[in-house]
């Protein structure tokens, strides 16, 4: 059974009186235990989609969808407050930037121990206190951490970015969720370090059977650890399969686009050639094209790219575009 | 922590330096004689006025004299007044508790009344709360205080009767000044009437307590509602929603002090506009405090007097705006590292 | 075959074009601006169009009330003083004084306080240091007490207290203009520009300042305000215009021992201050929001 079923949302912005699709009808499946991987660049709504997974969207974006389920329990029907009472129990989210997402006023240890879910104290009144904080500790072992007591004592700002990214994970797994969303977890660190929050990721993963799901614009890192892939680009939904059958037999020509990017790619490209690109930029919210949003960069757009594709599935690896390249392979 | 108070005493030091050559150089500045000027002794005899040249190193050079006012300022001594021939320092005595009492109690209920609001406006973001809580502080931030205070005089003493309209305390009652704030000296006296008296000195400070804060309290509003709502789209916030608080844990755990922190940096700021205020409040409820006795002075042309009360007045501002200092270093960590300067 | 240009010609407006854009989206501000529009005028015109000259005793008709009332006289619209002076002549005069006075005071302290402002920008070191607590001792004095003393120095009057409003008001604009030289010399944009070999004056002049104009710009428009308080303040303490000048503050003063039998002395003059204050701070609000919205297009 599917952990968190979502059929064609759509995220619409209501500007004045003009109304912006920002999300065009995106589907998303994944399973128990599984590391998926949502790739797309900046702009293309992937971080908007995390945070109407989470409910945690102002008035202003309204979320629309045909089927939005988790652990197949219908939540389109719940009102927002509803919702995000259900989700905080199963989901949690890490995100961009982890020193800024810590409250500069307060140490690490009382946040920590803020997150610490009561109903899984045991115990009376007067013990929950001390269990509060072992339980905190518990969890920044978890995540790595060894010498817990400096830690705890000192302030975000005091500590690197490495180190508050695995504060945050340490406080996403205090409900023990079944699904974590690591929202750009390391656009702001070092490769080193980002190997850190990656190896961590995918042995939360592999020892908890926690799925993940990681948003990143990186698609060469995400290879390494993902098990499936979902590309989207400009708010559509483009392409999704396994990460082996989108690597090496990219069907839409925006991931294929993607992934000859990639340096993996380059090695091969003979000395003084043009770099593969697609030409022109993510299009702009105030400016999007009708149809399948690629268009006007696309080398295959045609006449019928004025209407926006389906997704097409072939044997588990969905496509979305009219003239998909699957037919070369 | 030690670093920072080792800068702030630093910043004091070289302030009270400042505040002082400023002070003496006004001696200078003002009409008439330098001499009279600095010691406020108008009929002196030759002989004392030999006596005078002597103390403040009048045949010297300037930084001599300022060495010899400064030795003068140490002993306490600083100066006669010309309209009265008291000496300064006990008129100031006298005088500035009563500022101190005026500004403290006006500071307090506009913090106390502002800050809140600004914060109901903030999580009201846009909707009519806000707007109605803007312009009616756009309002109180407009109006000329010295209007405000003779209209508050007319409806409350005049038509309704309900406050005094001037003084510190009914004469009928009879205070010991032991520390000069009327609060504290009530407190601790044995008069049989003590609570009666107490209860008079909270009805006359009150309208004009209003009167001050009423300004610096639409200021705290506009504050503390762009800190709150700064702190409410910052990431933590969104951080902290998603880890399962409610509403309004988030808000009282988190939100509330943090903006707090942004706000308290301004209150030193604040009080030199405040004490402005006072001062003219002090003239129409006939206040006895420093700012009634500086206009007073100006009109009497008393400049020894103008001088020690500059010192006095700005020296305690200066206190109040180290002491938010401390308050904010101590609340917000960032602030203890960081370099002082703008 | 990818088209590089599809998107349609956007018109993208000149920036001050932008700000007058967006400041006339709000209607009650519009409102406010044409407010003070008038009493531009009047402050300009006033001595040219008021129905009696403002220094104009008529002893027969001493502190009458306003004309709705049933004594009043309908050629003095909103009563006469103890001197039988027209109270309408005198705010309409008073207008060029208590707010056309603001304005050049204002304009006066924001030229003075930017030119020193950023000039001290430019210093580092000690030199920086000490201006800057200099400065901060400077504005921890309260702003009456300075125009108090400076007013004792150079004798009452309504030049003396012009004088003493702009020295106070500099401090403040010296301030504002340091800190925001100061954070744009730490941008990149500066920096390209001194890689290139501009001197320090000509980067002020042209990096610079077009881009920390908007800041001032906003404190001018709280500078304005403030003025205006402050010679209303000064003028009623008596340290400001004398009693035959229709100041608004002088005229509130000399009403107070009128109060009780001739409340309208005291009214008309704190509201007309209160209606320009007002004035002033909803175009300041103006500004500063279009200033703000400009910024985030």
């Amino acid at each position: 059974m599917n952990l968190l079923d979502i059929r064609n949302l759509s995220i619409v912005m209501v500007f004045g009186n003009k109304r912006i699709i920002a999300i065009d009808r995106v589907s998303l499946a994944m399973k128990e235990g599984e590391l998926r991987g949502l790739v797309g660049e900046s702009g293309s709504g992937k971080s908007l989609l995390a945070q109407a997974i989470m409910a945690v969207l102002d008035e202003k974006w309204i979320v629309d969808a045909d089927r939005f389920h988790w652990r197949g329990k219908d939540l389109m029907q719940l009102s927002i407050s509803e919702r995000r009472k259900v989700i905080a129990k199963d989901i949690a989210i890490i995100f961009q930037e982890p020193m800024s997402c810590l409250d500069p006023t307060t140490t690490i240890g009382e946040q920590i121990e803020e997150a610490v879910d009561d109903e899984q104290l045991t115990g009376y009144f007067w013990q929950k206190k001390q269990q509060r904080k072992l339980a905190a500790i518990n969890l920044l072992h978890k995540v790595g951490i060894k010498k817990h007591d400096k830690c705890t004592k000192s302030y975000p700002h005091q500590l690197t970015e490495a180190l508050c990214q695995r504060v945050m994970i340490a406080m996403a797994l205090a409900r023990r969720p079944m699904l974590l969303i690591a929202d750009e977890p390391t656009a702001a660190m070092e490769s080193t370090t980002q190997g850190q929050i990656f190896r961590l990721l995918a042995s939360l993963n592999q020892l908890k059977n926690m799925s993940v799901l990681l948003i990143s614009h990186d698609l060469e890192n995400m290879t390494n650890w993902t098990n499936r892939i979902t590309v989207m680009y400009s708010g559509q939904f483009v392409e999704a399969g396994t990460t082996e059958q989108i690597f090496t037999t990219p069907y839409h020509p925006y991931t294929k686009a993607l992934v000859e990017s990639t340096s993996h790619a380059s090695l091969s490209l003979v000395p003084k050639s043009k770099l593969s690109a697609l030409p022109g930029s993510i299009p702009i919210l105030q400016h999007l094209p009708i149809g399948c949003r690629l268009g006007p960069r696309c080398p295959r757009a045609q006449k019928e790219c004025v209407n926006a594709p389906k997704a097409k599935n072939h044997h588990g690896h969905l496509v979305s575009c009219h003239h998909s390249l699957k037919d070369t392979y | 922590m030690l670093i920072f108070t080792l800068r702030r005493l630093n910043l004091f030091i070289f302030t009270f330096i400042v505040l002082t050559a400023l002070s003496f150089s006004l001696s200078y500045l003002f009409p008439g004689d330098t001499l009279i000027n600095l010691t406020g002794q108008v009929n002196a005899s030759p002989k004392q006025r030999l006596f005078l040249i002597e103390e403040y190193q009048y045949n010297s050079n300037v930084f001599k004299q300022y060495w010899a006012y400064l030795g003068h300022l140490a002993d306490g001594d600083l100066g006669i007044s010309i309209s009265s021939h008291t000496p300064i320092s006990y008129e100031i005595m006298n005088l500035l508790p009563a500022t101190i009492e005026l500004s403290v109690v006006a500071l307090f209920i506009a913090m106390i009344i502002g800050i809140p609001i600004g914060f109901i406006a903030a999580i009201n973001h846009e909707k009519l709360t806000d707007k109605a809580i803007l312009s009616i502080s756009m309002l109180g931030y407009s109006i000329p205080i010295f209007w405000l205070g003779l209209l508050a005089i007319l409806v409350f003493s005049i038509q309704l009767g309900w406050l005094p309209s001037a003084g510190r305390i009914s004469l009928v009652y009879e205070i010991e000044h032991i520390t000069g704030i009327q609060f504290i000296d009530i407190l601790i006296s044995d008069n049989p009437y003590k609570w009666q008296a107490f209860q008079d000195a909270t009805l006359h400070i009150i309208m004009p307590a209003c009167v001050v804060a009423i300004a610096p309290m639409t200021i705290f509003i506009r504050l503390a509602r762009t800190s709150m709502i700064e702190v409410l789209d910052s990431s933590y916030i969104t951080a902290a929603k998603t880890k399962g608080l409610t509403f309004w844990q988030i808000i009282y755990r988190h939100a509330i002090r943090n903006s707090l922190v942004n706000v308290i940096r301004h209150v030193g700021l604040q009080f030199a506009n405040l004490v402005t205020l006072a001062m003219v409040t002090e003239v129409i409820f006939s206040w006895p405090g420093i700012g009634r006795w500086l206009i007073e002075s100006i009109f009497q042309r008393d400049y020894t007097a103008i001088q020690g009360g500059l010192l006095a007045l700005s020296s305690f501002i200066f206190i109040v705006h180290m002491l938010t200092d401390f308050i904010y270093a101590a609340l917000n960590p960032l602030a203890r590292d960081r370099k002082h300067g703008a | 075959m990818a088209r590089e240009n599809i998107y349609q010609e956007e018109e993208f407006p000149s920036p001050l074009l932008q700000l007058w854009y967006n400041f006339k989206e709000k209607p009650f501000i519009m409102l406010a601006f044409s407010c003070s529009l008038a009493l531009v005028f009047l402050a300009i015109f006033a001595p040219i169009i008021t129905p009696f000259s403002s220094s104009q005793s008529h002893l027969d008709h001493i502190l009458l009330p306003p004309a709705w009332n049933n004594d009043g006289n309908v050629s003095f619209l909103l009563g006469t003083d103890q001197l039988g002076r027209d109270m309408l002549s005198m705010l309409m005069h008073g207008a060029s004084f208590t707010f056309g006075l603001s304005f050049i005071i204002v304009i006066t302290s924001a030229i003075i306080g930017v030119v020193i402002g950023s000039l001290s920008a430019l210093t580092s070191g000690f030199k920086s240091s000490f201006l800057n607590h200099f400065l901060d001792v400077i504005l921890s004095i309260p702003s009456l007490l300075l125009a108090i003393v400076i007013v004792a120095i150079l004798g009452t009057g309504l030049s003396n207290t012009v004088l003493a409003i702009i020295i106070v008001l500099i401090p403040q604009f010296i301030h504002t203009t340091r800190n925001e030289v100061k954070k744009e010399f730490s941008k990149d944009y500066v920096l390209a520009s001194k890689l290139d070999g501009a001197s320090p004056l000509r980067l002020l002049r042209y990096s610079i300042f077009p881009n920390i104009l908007e800041k001032i710009i906003t404190q001018a428009t709280l500078a304005q305000s403030a003025a205006i308080l402050d010679i209303a303040a000064l003028g009623f303490l008596g340290l400001g215009a004398p009693t035959y000048i229709p100041e608004w503050g002088t005229m509130v003063a000399n009403g107070i021992d009128l109060f009780y039998i001739a409340p309208w002395t005291v009214y008309f003059p704190g509201f007309a201050i209160l209606f320009a204050v007002i004035a002033t701070n909803l175009v300041g609000e103006g500004l500063r929001h279009a200033l703000k919205l400009r910024k985030e297009h």
